[in-house]
C-alpha cells in the first residue's frame, strides 16, 4: 500500500460502497488500494450494476463499459473516488 | 422431421449479429463456424468460454458440426471447472483470454478469420444430436450434467418465438444483458435470434448506459433480453433507450410494479420467461396482464410422485419444477415459494445442502451452515453462512469458497461462531439458527 490514508472524499465513497451493496463491513476499514473485486472486497458484476445506480444518484455520473478507463476506475476505492470526482456532475 | 437447419431463414449478406468489430453477415458466419470446425481438436466434448456472444455461437456451430456437445458450466470459479473437467476427462476449451483453466487444452478464439466464403448452403442438424450439457449443482457435489438434445434448443426458440408473436412486434434484433453460458441466455439470446433470422448483438451490456449503446446499435425494435436487477437500474437511472420492440425478463420474477414501470418508459410489452437449467424455458407471462405463467406450446404440467413436473416430447421423462407451484388451469401455475433448500440467486439456483457441503470441505472448517435471511421484497437476497472455524479468519474461508462456488452464492456475511445450535440429532433446527441470526443483528445492529 503506498498511501494507506483515506481522504474525506474516499472515506465518503466507501460510506456509499458499504451502504449500497449492505456489505457487513466498516467503511474505513476498506483499504483505499486494495481491489474491489474479485480477491480484495470479492464484489460481483451484480455489485458493480448496483455500485453504478449508487454512484448515479448520488454523483449524477453513468458508468459505462465501453470508457477505456472503466477497468481501472472499478480497480480500487482511490481509483473510484478519483473517477467519481473527474465525472461528478452533482 | 429428422433434422433442423443450424440457422434459420437469412440470405447470405443479412447481418447475423453485430461484435466490437461490426456487422457479420450469415454467410460470413457460416464460413467461419465450417471453418472452425475443420480445425478443432478431436475431442467428444468442449467448454465454451467465449465472452463474445458471437464468437460463442461460432464455436457452439463449429462443434455441433463436429457432434462435439458444448459444456455450459455454471461459473468461471476454478474449482467448478475442474470438476467438470474431471467429470469430463476428454473435453478441451474454447477462449479468448488465453488463460490456462485446469490443465484441459485450449484452443484461443478469433483464429484467424478465413477469408474463403464457402458456398451458400446451411447444414442441418439432427434433432436427437446431443449438443449441449447445461450443469446444475446437485447434491453429491458434483456438479450434475443435464443433456440438452438439438430438438430440445430448436424447440424452445420455436415455441418462445411463437409466444412472443416476434414477427407481429416486428422484431428484427436481440440485445442481451445475460450470460450466453446460462440456459436461459442460451436460449434467449442465442437460439432465439439464430432459429428466427435476428440480428444478435454479440455484447453483454451491464450498465444501463451499456444497454443504451448496444441498442442503439442494433435495428430499431430490438428485443432486450435482461433480468429484474438490469431492467430496475435502467429505470432507476433514468436512461432513455432508443425504441424497443420487446423486453423479455427472466432469472426472477419481476413485480408487477417494475414491469409496468418498465412498460410506460420505454413503450414496449414486458414479458417474463419461466425455466430452470433441467427443462430450459417451459413458460411465460406478460407480467403486468398475468398474474399466471401460461405454458409453452408443447410442454404440459404433470404430478410426478408428490412433485409437479413439466414434460415434453423433447424431454426424455418429467422434470420436477424447482419451485412449489399451484395449478391453476389446464395449462396455467402460479409460482407459491421455492422448495426447501433451493434457492435462486440473481439467476442462480442451488441447493443450500450442497453449498454447506462445499463449506464443509473447506480446510479447517469444522462445522458450517448457508442459510437464506428472510429477503425484502424487490431486494436482493444474498446467503449467509455461519461456520466454526477455530484458527481461520473470514477471509481464509472466503478465499476457499471463492475457488469453489460461483461469486453469487458467497455469503455475506459469513459469522465465524464458537458452535452450531446443533440439536440432540445432529439437525439444526430452523428456529435455532434464526434465533442465532436475530441475536447477532442485535449485537451488531445490522439489518439483513
Amino acid at each position: 500500500m503506498t498511501s494507506p490514508q483515506r481522504s474525506p472524499f474516499e472515506l465518503e465513497v466507501a460510506k456509499l460502497i458499504v451502504e449500497a451493496l449492505k456489505l457487513k463491513a466498516d467503511p474505513s476499514s476498506i483499504e483505499p488500494e486494495a481491489a474491489l473485486f474479485g480477491e480484495g472486497l470479492g464484489l460481483d458484476s451484480i455489485d458493480a450494476l448496483e455500485l453504478s445506480l449508487a454512484i448515479a444518484q448520488t454523483y449524477g455520473y453513468l458508468l459505462k463499459s465501453s470508457d477505456p478507463e472503466i477497468k481501472s476506475t472499478f480497480s480500487s476505492l482511490r481509483a473510484l473516488a478519483r473517477a467519481i470526482e473527474l465525472h461528478r456532475t452533482k | 422431421m429428422v433434422d433442423a437447419p443450424l440457422i434459420g431463414s437469412y440470405r447470405p449478406d443479412d447481418v447475423l449479429a453485430w461484435d466490437s468489430d461490426g456487422p457479420r453477415s450469415a454467410s460470413e458466419f457460416l464460413s467461419e463456424a465450417i471453418n472452425l470446425a475443420g480445425v478443432l481438436p478431436d475431442r467428444p466434448s468442449v467448454l465454451n468460454l467465449l465472452t463474445s456472444r458471437y464468437e460463442f455461437l461460432v464455436g457452439f456451430a463449429a462443434a455441433m458440426l463436429r457432434r462435439q456437445v458444448t459444456l455450459l458450466p455454471q461459473s468461471r470459479a476454478p474449482e467448478t471447472l475442474r470438476r467438470i473437467a474431471v467429470d469430463q476427462e476428454s473435453c478441451y476449451c474454447l477462449t479468448d483470454r488465453g488463460e490456462p483453466v485446469h490443465d484441459i487444452p485450449a484452443v484461443v478464439l478469433p483464429a484467424e478469420r478465413g477469408s474463403s466464403r464457402g458456398s451458400w448452403k446451411i447444414p442441418h442438424i439432427p434433432l436427437q444430436q446431443h449438443v449441449a450439457i447445461a450443469f446444475t449443482s446437485g447434491s453429491t457435489g458434483q456438479p450434475t450434467p443435464n443433456l440438452k438434445t438439438w430438438d430440445a434448443l430448436v424447440s424452445v426458440a420455436r415455441a418462445t418465438a411463437r409466444r412472443l408473436d416476434l414477427k407481429a412486434a416486428r422484431v428484427q434484433g436481440v440485445v442481451a444483458t445475460v450470460p450466453h453460458q446460462h440456459m436461459f441466455g442460451l436460449e434467449a439470446s442465442v437460439m432465439l435470434p439464430m432459429q428466427q433470422g435476428l440480428t444478435m448483438h454479440a455484447g453483454r451490456p451491464l450498465f444501463p448506459e451499456d444497454i443504451r449503446a448496444a441498442l442503439a446499435k442494433s435495428p430499431e425494435r430490438s428485443l432486450l433480453v435482461t433480468t429484474p436487477l438490469h431492467l430496475r437500474a435502467c429505470l432507476l437511472a433514468g436512461v432513455r433507450l432508443p425504441p424497443v420492440g420487446m423486453i423479455l425478463s427472466a432469472t426472477s420474477a419481476l413485480t408487477p410494479d417494475l414491469a409496468r414501470e418498465a412498460e410506460q418508459r420505454f413503450h414496449a410489452p414486458v414479458h417474463e420467461i419461466f425455466g430452470f437449467a433441467e427443462a430450459g424455458s417451459v413458460a411465460s407471462r406478460r407480467t403486468v396482464a398475468d398474474g399466471d405463467w401460461r405454458m409453452l406450446d408443447g410442454v404440459a404440467l404433470s404430478r410426478n410422485g408428490s412433485r409437479d413436473s413439466v414434460q415434453a416430447a423433447y424431454l426424455p421423462c418429467p422434470v420436477p419444477i424447482p419451485d412449489r407451484i399451484s395449478v391453476t388451469g389446464r395449462a396455467t401455475f402460479r409460482v407459491l415459494g421455492r422448495v426447501e433448500d433451493q434457492v435462486n440467486i440473481a439467476g442462480h439456483r442451488a441447493s443450500l445442502g450442497d453449498l454447506t457441503r462445499q463449506l464443509l470441505e473447506v480446510e479447517g472448517v469444522h462445522d458450517g451452515v448457508f442459510i437464506l435471511p428472510d429477503g425484502k421484497e424487490g431486494s436482493l437476497s444474498r446467503l449467509m453462512a455461519l461456520v466454526v472455524a477455530p484458527g481461520k479468519t473470514q477471509e481464509d474461508i472466503q478465499h476457499a469458497l471463492r475457488r469453489r462456488l460461483n461469486p453469487v452464492f458467497l455469503p455475506r456475511p459469513l459469522l465465524l461462531v464458537p458452535r452450531l445450535p446443533r440439536n440432540e440429532t445432529g439437525k439444526l433446527p430452523r428456529e435455532a439458527l434464526r434465533h442465532l441470526v436475530e441475536r447477532w443483528k442485535n449485537e451488531s445492529s445490522h439489518d439483513l
